[in-house]
């Protein structure tokens, strides 16, 4: 016989080689005294061999909540897997809860074991999954395609008020992080290439580099990658937030088209706030690089006509039109995340990573693209 | 610490509760004895909500005391306030569930955040609560996969995870049908029988003259309490007229359709 004494609670745990266990408790069975207890007779108990368990309470003076929790715990069989149990002694009131919450070990499984796919039915299913995806995916740009017209070509059924306050949101309120962005990228372009050319006595083309960088790649890129960030991931938690709210239901219950009524003006504000965005990243990128070289002693008048010199209007139109694209790839990816949020808490945060992941992706595979384009047909 | 009478579970003193100079609730005073179900009600934006937040330590009132079991919750700090926020449990109007975890997980939480128990009886616990709620078998479910009235049972579960005397329920039975509304007035009125004392928000009648055994009633223009009593005296014998109008579903007569 073992038996245990603590501050408020004696255990008495004997196993007898018949077969037969006893445990007696007196004292306050309580969360203070719970923990001692059960390791006590998880020494005891686990691993011998016992037919029958006798739980004998009758000297419990208090018990708790997290007593009665060991207490089920032993009535199931969980340190006696092959005993009969029996808990003895309760009183009445906590006798009529005990029974109320006997559980069933089942209670813990109460799913069947999920079985495992194979490697061919998870790549199956992965390839199901993503032609539908890219199904819905064409079906979405089909539906911007057959709406976008119709915008243009009836200004009177386009949203202008909400597609102007998408321009502010996304044009001109990132004004400043676009400028600060910029400037300091014509820095870090100037003082890179001078120390480089300057080992060739050519540091006069730093003008050339930075006028080439920033408008044929630099300008739209950065524009982009921070409108995504910025915008894409906005766009994408707003209409996320409306459809978990059910707002888009409420739209298509009136009769409305989300598509015309919440993604037309976001593209549309796209493409017109990201070539002005892009022209005047260009813009700063530049005058951040003439602030390096004036630094370095060279003129103004001759930094400027090496600029003019450096550049075609057909890379500044080249750079623009990819701008444009950019613009369209962030908010339609944006609002194409939004439109698929599902349901859940996380579920919003979810599409926003995935806009502004899918976003970047898009936005590099379109500018290599691009490049590509432009060095075949040069 | 003060000595509260034995049936005192929780004593509201001179409560005035608002938002900057927008005050909504003023010297409120009223005590729930220990046992009872406990139910505040009043007309929408009486500040039924703001009250039972303000009870339970969510809202800092503009001035006086709120004692839960004895201790100052208003004043208390430290360890002594988190000791005082285990005398109690919550269920909030939505259930409030973690949608990252099942429901088993969702009663565990707390248990394993602070409770001593050891690992394998915290399981047990769990399913011990959620089995006292008739959910024993959707252990395992996601609170998304669940009905509204079942996520209201998962979250009274979660409320009784720490095996608190006090539980304050938001609108329990809002939004519900009938028979699942009288489900959840059942569970209640079982869980009385185990002893535990409620602060219900609710304006759901039927449910109230099923398991509230007294009742304070807030008015939107007095900003405090205009009735205290049990629930059928109160509709039978309330000397305010508006309270008997309340309680017997009457329209008032000066907001007719006309008029409005």
């Amino acid at each position: 016989m073992k038996i245990a004494t603590q501050n408020e609670l004696e255990t008495d745990v004997e196993v007898r080689p018949n077969g037969q266990a006893c445990v007696v408790l007196r004292g306050r069975l309580n969360e203070h005294t719970v923990a001692g207890c059960w390791g006590l007779l998880e020494k005891e108990l686990p691993g011998k061999k016992v037919e029958t368990l006798h739980v004998d309470v009758s000297g419990l003076g208090f018990c708790d909540a997290a007593g009665l929790t060991l207490l089920l715990y032993l009535n199931m069989g969980r340190m006696t897997p092959r005993a009969t149990v029996s808990v003895l002694g309760l009183k009445a009131d906590l006798e009529r809860i005990f029974r109320e919450l006997t559980l069933e070990d089942k209670a813990f499984h109460p799913h069947p074991a999920i079985k495992r796919d194979s490697f061919v039915e998870k790549m199956g299913r992965r390839v199901r999954q993503m032609t539908m995806e890219f199904h819905e995916e064409m079906v979405f740009l089909g539906a911007i395609i057959a709406t976008l017209p119709a915008s243009i070509f009836h200004p009177k059924r386009s949203r202008w008020t909400e597609t102007r306050r998408i321009v502010e949101l996304a044009g001109a309120n990132a004004v400043p992080i676009v400028s600060l962005m910029s400037l300091l990228l014509g820095f870090i372009i100037a003082f890179e290439s001078a120390r480089r050319l300057a080992e060739f006595g050519a540091q006069l083309y730093v003008a050339n580099t930075i006028m080439v960088v920033m408008v044929r790649d630099m300008g739209p890129l950065m524009t982009a990658i921070l409108l995504a960030g910025r915008s894409g991931s906005s766009f994408a938690a707003e209409i996320g937030t409306m459809k978990v709210n059910e707002e888009l239901n409420a739209l298509k219950t009136f009769g409305l088209d989300p598509i015309p009524f919440l993604v037309v003006p976001r593209i549309l504000a796209g493409v017109f706030v990201t070539p002005l965005l892009t022209f005047y990243s260009i813009l700063m990128g530049v005058i951040g690089g003439v602030i390096v070289m004036l630094g370095l002693g060279f003129t103004l008048p001759l930094i400027l006509h090496q600029l003019a010199s450096s550049v075609h209007l057909n890379d500044l139109g080249a750079g623009i039109s990819k701008s444009a694209v950019f613009g369209v790839i962030v908010s339609a990816v944006g609002c194409w995340h939004g439109l698929r949020t599902q349901q859940g808490p996380s579920a919003v945060g979810l599409s926003t990573t995935r806009a502004v992941v899918t976003s970047l992706l898009l936005i590099i595979v379109a500018d290599a693209f691009f490049s590509a384009i432009s060095f075949l047909f040069k | 610490m003060m000595n509260a009478p034995d049936d005192i579970a929780i004593s509201v003193k001179d409560l005035t509760v608002g938002y900057g100079d927008n005050v909504i609730l003023q010297k409120v005073n009223f005590q729930v004895r220990r046992g009872e179900v406990f139910v505040i009600l009043g007309a929408s934006g009486s500040g039924k909500s703001t009250l039972l937040k303000a009870m339970i330590g969510l809202y800092p009132p503009l001035s006086g005391e709120v004692w839960i079991e004895g201790g100052n919750l208003v004043a208390a700090q430290g360890k002594e306030r988190l000791a005082l926020l285990r005398k109690f449990g919550v269920m909030y109007q939505s259930g409030a569930l973690f949608g990252s975890l099942t429901v088993l997980e969702n009663v565990r939480l707390p248990l394993d955040e602070f409770s001593g128990l050891p690992e394998p009886l915290k399981e047990v616990a769990a399913l011990a609560r959620l089995k006292l709620v008739g959910l024993g078998a959707a252990a395992d479910k996601m609170p998304a996969e669940l009905s509204g009235g079942m996520q209201k049972r998962a979250a009274i579960a979660r409320a009784m995870a720490l095996d608190p005397r006090i539980l304050f329920l938001d609108e329990p039975s809002a939004g519900l049908d009938p028979i699942t509304s009288a489900g959840i007035d059942l569970l209640i009125t079982s869980l009385h029988h185990f002893g535990f004392t409620f602060v219900i928000v609710s304006h759901e009648l039927p449910s109230i003259y099923s398991i509230a055994d007294r009742v304070v009633m807030l008015g939107s223009c007095t900003k405090g309490i205009i009735a205290e009593g049990k629930p059928t005296e109160l509709r039978d014998g309330a000397a305010d007229p508006w309270v008997r109008r309340f309680f017997n579903r009457q329209p008032d007569p000066s907001h007719s359709v006309e008029s409005s």
